[in-house]
């Protein structure tokens, strides 16, 4: 059965109220919400190989109406994002039905049945100045001693023009409350903002939801390799408490509070140090 | 509910991002970046992601305003429009043409842009016409 007669019946049945899919408009293929009452929009119904967060819209919509129930497609970054709502009661299981659809196209996945995102291509001066996109955490710890390292980030991160993108388009960044945006933290009025806090401010909170979607490096207009940042904070979440977020509905480490602080500060060679020791 | 999502184009600059405005029912709440956009391939700064912000202001004018004595009065556009008329007519009587200028903007679309060139010499009859980006 294809997609345009199941979402038709989820319609009919009334199991959702709205599903949210793509649509092509003037050679663009964006997102639109399909309603009963518009039912002959379906025919349009179409799918590209642009990715928008839907799952972040469906949050949108349900923090308006909380009865509202939604449909969506989902690829596997839509439903790892999905899980990590669900996760952080963002979103309400029971009121969200998914179509699972492939996986974009990529020259890695030529058959598009896996979530991996090709990265982008790195030109000359910033493979020679910063960081690839293709790097690997690993292996460019190994290449490069820390001094490099850190004037490689300070690089990369001083190019940031502020937009707030990434965060903006982050399907899992819902706080009502945003750290980037407040005085203490961030001084505003500065560009490039302080750096390197402004981006592991945003690193960090990103720890037990990060699901690896690729759409922050995506939006940046800066060309930061935020995924290798995150994934490599993603490491430390999956080394330290064993958890690796959009992975099921397991409740994340970071939403409990516990009563005793179970790892002593220390610098970040030392981590490494240790953390080697100990594999 | 009506949930639907228009492609546009950022008015900020004279780029020309494409943007899409996220409508539920009737009004504009989010601004998102256009992927499949040639200019800016999913791509925006600060002032394209907030876009909608200023088409919902409560400060944006919906309608023109005359000073008059003082302080400023809603007007028609008929009233609005004679009232300049009637003002740059004055002051090219009195100072000559080169009296007046023109500044026009990258936040119009070109045709516009066009037209308050030709406004510019063959109404107003000088040459001082110029960009805002040369400000």
């Amino acid at each position: 059965m294809d997609i345009v007669h199941q979402v038709e019946q989820l319609l009919e049945q009334k199991k959702i109220d709205i599903f949210i899919g793509y649509r092509e408009i003037d050679g663009h293929v964006i997102p639109h919400g399909f309603t009963l009452e518009n039912l002959e929009e379906l025919k349009s119904l179409k799918l590209g190989d642009q990715r928008y967060a839907l799952e972040k819209m469906a949050a949108g919509l349900a923090r308006r109406d909380k009865a509202l129930k939604i449909g969506i497609i989902a690829r596997d970054c839509n439903n790892r994002a999905l899980n990590t709502l669900f996760t952080w009661n963002q979103l309400d299981p029971d009121k969200v039905e998914t179509i699972t659809v492939n996986c974009c196209p990529s020259p890695i996945t030529p058959h598009a049945e896996c979530s991996l995102l090709s990265p982008k291509s790195t030109g000359i001066y910033k493979r020679e100045n910063g960081i690839a996109f293709d790097s690997d955490p690993e292996t460019f710890k190994k290449d490069h001693d820390n001094s490099d390292r850190f004037s490689r980030w300070m690089y990369e991160f001083s190019k940031c023009i502020k937009c707030y993108g990434c965060r903006n388009v982050c399907p899992v960044c819902f706080c009502s409350e945003c750290s980037l945006e407040n005085d203490e933290l961030v001084e505003p009025g500065n560009l490039p903002p302080d750096v390197p806090i402004f981006h592991l401010i945003r690193a960090s909170h990103m720890a037990g939801r990060c699901i690896d979607c690729g759409l922050c490096e995506e939006a940046c207009p800066s060309d930061i390799p935020l995924r290798f940042l995150h994934r490599e904070m993603n490491r430390i979440v999956s080394s330290v408490f064993d958890y690796q977020p959009g992975q099921g509905q397991t409740k994340s480490p970071f939403t409990i509070l516990g009563d005793k602080v179970t790892l002593t500060p220390q610098p970040m060679d030392m981590d490494m140090e240790t953390e080697e020791n100990r594999e | 509910m009506n949930y639907t999502f228009v492609p546009s184009v950022c008015s900020y600059c004279g780029t020309g991002c494409g943007v899409l405005f996220e409508v539920i029912d009737d009004k504009i709440t989010t601004t998102l970046p256009l992927k499949s956009h040639p200019v800016n391939q999913g791509k925006l700064c600060i002032k394209g992601w907030n876009l909608h912000e200023y088409i919902n202001s409560f400060m944006r004018l919906k309608a023109p305003l005359i000073k008059e004595e003082g302080t400023f009065q809603k007007a028609t556009w008929e009233e609005a429009i004679t009232h300049a008329a009637n003002a740059f007519t004055r002051i090219k009587k009195e100072h000559g043409p080169d009296a007046l200028g023109v500044l026009v903007s990258a936040k119009v679309t070109n045709e516009e842009n066009y037209l308050a060139q030709k406004f510019t010499r063959a109404v107003l009859g000088t040459n001082n016409v110029d960009h805002c980006a040369r400000l």
